[in-house]
């Protein structure tokens, strides 16, 4: 298509007087009503500072379905670390299934759960190969329900001991702070 | 459209300085800004409680070791439900125990149950000012908390404890800076 001058245009070359007329209200009050812009200027601005200082980079750490994570005031900022869940008596580690708690509850005594020993001793060599000249850290974080039994819970901590994951970090919902 | 009169309005063909700022592409820029803010912000701020199973090994019998005065650790007991006992260990010998009556305050949020020990906290901060012996500001070692619990209790009342054992805090210098971290370390009793 053409690319071609542009003709007469609407307020410019026709001036359209009675609709000039009419905006400025032809003695009468205007209908051309303006709107302040500064409030809601202001407004944006305060908002998108807000959201700014409110941001967080590392976005949600996700946190398996069913689960009520308790809640605590004296926590640590999340790191990024293996995550090992306890959904219902199922383990998983990173999502993926490491075996289950029914052996633990049953026998009322702490032991170690062998799957879940070796999904972890796996995770620790994988590190290990692919950081060759690093120190490990050892951290791995758990999710656990709040009515979980403490036998359950003794079982995984020793358990990712054992498997070389000896800073054990529970994951809770941070509290405010109710004290100075 | 917001404009700026610097007054005059020019004279003949020259150039107005009457100008106008466009606010539409700003008013554009911000509602973007503040949506996407919107869609990527993170109402629920999950955090973590340490516990640490980083404890010494069993003695070796063919390397020669210093002979060390083991440390005095706080022994948490959570086994009764009208107590807490709190024990002061050197080794083997007990140096000091104190029963704290347990007063668990349980408030509902929302599907979770928090539980506070607030009495625990207090005791366990002053147990800390009197015999706590890792409190100067260079010293990088912690003082050891070892909770012993019953294989029933639930793990909310677990995080309860350790929460209220972690309300004691020391200063510590960390590269330079003086932060306030808290003045112990926990791990469970095995048996």
């Amino acid at each position: 298509m053409p690319v071609e001058t542009p003709g007469r245009r609407l307020m410019g070359h026709i001036p359209l007087e009675f609709v000039a007329k009419k905006v400025s209200g032809a003695g009468h009050r205007s209908t051309n009503a303006s709107l302040s812009l500064t409030s809601m200027i202001d407004f944006l601005v305060v908002t998108v500072v807000f959201l700014l200082m409110t941001f967080s980079a590392s976005g949600e750490t996700p946190v398996a379905k069913g689960l009520n994570l308790p809640k605590a005031e004296n926590t640590l900022d999340m790191m990024d670390a293996p995550m090992a869940a306890i959904v219902g008596s199922q383990v998983l580690v990173d999502g993926s299934p490491a075996g289950n708690t029914r052996a633990v509850e049953e026998s009322d005594r702490m032991q170690r759960m062998d799957e879940l020993f070796n999904v972890l001793k796996a995770k620790r060599e994988l590190w290990k190969q692919t950081h060759p000249n690093k120190d490990f850290p050892g951290v791995v974080l758990l999710q656990i329900d709040q009515n979980v039994k403490a036998v359950v819970v003794k079982s995984v901590f020793q358990t990712a001991a054992f498997a070389g994951f000896p800073n054990v970090s529970f994951m809770v919902n941070n509290l405010p702070k109710s004290h100075g | 459209m917001g404009g700026v009169d610097v007054g005059g309005g020019g004279k003949g063909k020259r150039k107005s300085l009457d100008s106008e700022i466009n606010m539409i592409p700003m008013i554009d820029l911000l509602m973007v800004t503040i949506s996407f803010l919107l869609i990527t912000a993170v109402w629920t701020h999950m955090a973590r409680i340490n516990a640490d199973a980083q404890v010494p090994g069993p003695p070796r019998p063919d390397v020669e070791q210093e002979k060390i005065e083991p440390e005095k650790q706080l022994h948490v007991m959570m086994q009764g439900e009208d107590k807490f006992v709190l024990v002061w260990k050197q080794g083997q010998t007990t140096v000091d125990q104190i029963d704290v009556p347990r007063k668990d305050v349980v408030t509902q949020q929302g599907a979770v149950e928090v539980v506070r020990f607030p009495d625990l906290a207090a005791k366990v901060e002053s147990e800390w000012k009197a015999k706590g012996q890792h409190s100067n500001p260079t010293d990088k070692k912690l003082d050891q908390a070892i909770l012993h619990t019953d294989n029933k209790t639930e793990f909310k009342y677990i995080i309860g404890v350790i929460d209220a054992v972690y309300q004691t805090h020391r200063d510590l210098q960390l590269g330079g800076k003086t932060e306030k971290l808290p003045a112990f370390n926990i791990t469970f009793a095995v048996n």
